[in-house]
């Protein structure tokens, strides 16, 4: 059958197909959210110029960090098209085991010892929705409700206080002046990107939150890939949970709540899709630094704590409204 | 016929997408009392044109008459009002609601505010019962027949009174019995003075049903003939493809039929598989008939590890397989190409590299070597005369392509043993033809095939052998010179 051979094909419109257009259509969102980043931050300059101090910006990356960490793990639950509600309980799990190890152990097991705190709780996660087949919402919400009961318990139902300078040096302290908690966060952002663009491990999350059925039938060990997301997630509470305890000088058990939602609220913010299948850990990284943006820029305007809540609400709404309508005109 | 007759009348529409030309200058007449068929390739322009007269998508230029009169339909609510309804290829019903409340979805009139059931029913009933709807109009419409199904959105179409209705494919996923019930409520609607404009890409119903046949090549219109200038179906081909097409079907090279490459004896699964067995050798390709529901794609998914089999033994190469998750049957060499390329072969939203390497991207030092994704993928779609970049998401491209970024997948797994299920359904006649020829020359080297269709020029023009699937079991082994159209669809319809 030669003669099929020269049958012309029907290509899609060029210009919805080259990848160097595609590329720019990607990064074109995060370039976004950078842009707004900057021209929040000049906004709030020209009212109090201290804000662009340098030691203030670095504060705001600060503030950002602990949010961020936790909006790059969670990013790789939202890819699979899952969501982990317990990654603020675990933050505080985390938080409790780490203060109550720090006063015996050395600092460095016991931010490690965090982590692998928070990486327990992912894998009970992970293990409870691939195992049950129950969705990702209810077990975790349920997971929410146990892990925060769990911190309470192993504080004993206060505080953890009494964190050796040791430990608070180690995660609190500076690295020629950037703090730890901030370098962290760059080094899980870049860390994270590679990860997601260039493992194997990165590629069947997508695919399996793409179409996990698909990713089955090409051999992808479904469970134990999504499983892993949960891990991680877990994992990055956990050392969440170090830094905020270093940083507060004690371990409450009742930490979490708020963190859960400005987490997800910042990956939202990037460009992730709560449908799976679609995550950019840069763009959570900027989400979390535009919302302590705000936040902080907010605070130096004296703006009082509950009208800055309406206008961080508004702030994620009003993201996601522009990248539909202009997701709507390129279509 | 006149103009003025025309109850829809196209002018001269034209419609460009950034970069490409979907229609030019296409204009065509539909009469009441008439069933107009749009017929062309993939990307041809018949679901352009459909959208622009539904209203989903306005022309760039040209006009839409109804009536005689210029119409303009901004979405598909003004064109229901002027009378047009459409009876989409993926059916549009809400599944957890029943057939009664789907025909009078958004129509539902109130007493005191509160919905009239009584009324629905009646006015649902009616309509469906014209249709001969012979299942229960109060259960989900989830739990009813693609053919119930289609009916309950035909109900809907006749309940507000349209006069114009679309039927895009209608009959891509009917069996044999339940086409010629639908091609028997067509004629009834014809009779009735409705006009119909219908798409399909089997050329012997279209022969059977139009009044008038509209050709599209390349978005422009190539012919409207009537029924009565059609000379055959070749000639359909013809103005269609643009040039003269061979027989469907690629012979049997010399390669003699090699060693036994998988066995299956008695695989069951209650309800579904009773007692399948068969023997694929290396070098043909077995054609498996049966209508649809007879449990042909689920023997496939069965020995591909997809379902969990209740009894039988699968044997690979002569020893004995355990296969009870899909990474099972890859590495005994397996390979499953799916009927559902959408839904069960691709993530839409990955590039074509990815997809293509997803069994086994390649890596460096532990990470993925995105460089090497992209040659890999050139190289094994290019002999394919795949047209496509390594970088574009898989979604974008067309159904024959996509097929083969589905092989290209399955030729880098190194497998033995090939399962097609319905490997050119909604794939034009040129891809066809070339997708024949890959699965030929697969068999030529030495690879067993197993061949899954509903087309049966294809199961009669491919096959080395023929399987006949019915209720779930095998019921005949045909040889090629047994198999015709005759004898397969004997043992797939019996009793």
């Amino acid at each position: 059958m030669s003669t099929t051979e020269t049958l012309p094909e029907t290509l899609p419109p060029p210009s919805a197909v080259t990848p160097a257009r595609d590329f720019i259509s990607r990064i074109a969102r995060q370039a976004g959210l950078l842009g707004v980043i900057v021209v929040l931050g000049l906004g709030f300059g020209i009212a109090r110029p201290l804000f662009l101090d340098g030691g203030n910006m670095l504060n705001v990356l600060l503030q950002a960090s602990v949010v961020g960490i936790l909006a790059l793990g969670q990013t790789y639950v939202l890819l699979t098209g899952g969501i982990d509600l317990s990654i603020g309980s675990v933050v505080a799990v985390a938080a409790v085991c780490s203060g109550l190890m720090s006063h015996t152990l050395p600092a460095g097991i016991a931010v490690l010892g965090a982590i692998a705190v928070g990486a327990l709780c992912g894998l009970a996660n992970g293990v409870l929705i691939t195992i049950t087949r129950i969705t990702p919402f209810i077990i975790t919400l349920g997971t929410m409700g146990i892990f925060a009961g769990l911190a309470l318990i192993i504080a004993g139902g206060q505080a953890v206080y009494g964190i050796p300078t040791g430990f608070a040096d180690l995660l609190a302290g500076g690295v020629v002046g950037i703090p730890i908690p901030v370098l962290l966060f760059i080094l899980l952002t870049v860390g994270s990107a590679l990860v997601l663009k260039f493992t194997t491990f990165g590629e069947y999350l997508t695919a399996i939150g793409g179409n996990s059925e698909v990713a089955r039938l090409a051999g992808i060990s479904v469970g134990r890939n999504t499983a892993m997301a949960y891990v991680v997630a877990g994992a990055t509470a956990g050392l969440a949970g170090a830094v905020l305890t270093a940083r507060l000088g004690a371990a409450d058990p009742t930490l979490g709540g708020d963190l859960l939602l400005t987490a997800i609220a910042a990956t939202v913010m990037g460009g992730t899709k709560l449908a799976g299948g679609e995550a950019s850990m840069v763009g959570a990284a900027f989400g979390a630094v535009l919302i302590a943006t705000l936040t902080a820029g907010l605070t130096t305007l004296n703006v009082q704590a509950f009208y800055q809540q309406v206008a961080v609400g508004g702030a994620i709404i009003l993201a996601l409204v522009i990248d539909q309508l202009t997701k709507r005109r390129r279509a | 016929m006149s103009d003025r007759a025309a109850v829809l009348a196209l002018r001269d529409i034209t419609k460009t997408f950034p970069g490409v030309k979907a229609l030019q200058d296409v204009s065509l007449t539909v009469h009441p009392g008439e069933v107009h068929t749009l017929l062309g390739e993939n990307g041809a322009g018949k679901s352009t044109v459909l959208k622009i007269i539904f209203g989903v998508q306005p022309a760039d230029s040209g006009e839409i008459l109804v009536d005689g009169e210029a119409a303009h339909f901004g979405r598909p609510a003004d064109a229901m009002r002027a009378g047009i309804a459409m009876v989409h290829q993926e059916l549009n019903l809400v599944p957890q609601l029943t057939a009664v409340q789907n025909v009078v979805l958004g129509q539902e009139r109130t007493k005191a505010g509160v919905i009239d059931w009584a009324e629905a029913r009646r006015r649902a009933r009616t309509a469906l019962s014209r249709l001969g709807f012979d299942a229960r109009s109060d259960v989900p419409v989830s739990t009813l027949s693609v053919a119930h199904q289609q009916m309950i959105e035909l109900a809907r179409a006749l309940s507000v009174d349209a006069r114009i209705i679309i039927m895009d494919e209608p009959t891509a996923s009917l069996t044999t019995q339940e086409c010629d019930r639908l091609f028997a409520i067509i004629d009834s609607l014809r009779a009735a003075g409705k006009a119909i404009i219908y798409v399909s890409h089997r050329l012997r119903e279209v022969m059977d049903l139009s009044d008038r046949v509209t050709v599209l090549r390349d978005g422009k219109r190539v012919d409207s003939l009537t029924r009565t200038q059609v000379s055959g179906e070749e000639h359909l081909v013809r103005l269609m493809v643009g040039r003269e097409l061979a027989a469907i079907g690629v012979p049997r090279g010399d390669a003699p039929v090699g060693e036994e490459a998988l066995r299956v004896e008695g695989l069951c699964r209650p309800g579904v598989l009773h007692d399948c067995s068969m023997v694929l050798r290396r070098g043909e390709i077995v054609g498996m008939a049966g209508m649809v529901g007879a449990g042909r794609t689920e023997l496939a998914r069965a020995i591909f590890g997809a379902d969990r089999p209740s009894a039988g033994t699968i044997y690979v190469r002569g020893k004995r397989a355990s296969i009870r998750r899909p990474s099972d049957a890859i590495k005994a060499g397996i390979a499953l190409l799916t009927e559902d390329r959408k839904n069960q072969s691709l993530v839409l939203g990955m590039t074509t590299a990815s997809n293509t390497t997803l069994m086994r991207p390649p890596t460096r030092f532990g990470f993925l070597d995105r460089r090497r994704q992209s040659s890999m993928t050139e190289k094994v779609l290019r002999p394919l005369n795949t047209k496509m970049r390594a970088e574009m998401p898989v979604g974008k491209l067309s159904g024959g392509t996509q097929q083969k970024v589905v092989l290209g997948r399955w030729l880098l797994s190194d497998s033995d043993v090939f399962i097609f299920d319905e490997p050119t359904r909604g794939i034009d006649v040129g891809a066809k033809g070339e997708i024949h020829t890959l699965m030929r020359h697969l068999a030529d080297e030495g690879k067993a095939i197993l061949m899954i269709s509903s087309d049966l020029p294809e199961v009669l023009g491919m096959s080395d052998r023929v399987l006949v699937m019915r209720r779930g079991r095998i019921v005949a082994e045909l040889a090629r010179s047994e198999a015709t159209e005759e004898t397969v669809v004997r043992h797939a319809a019996a009793e």
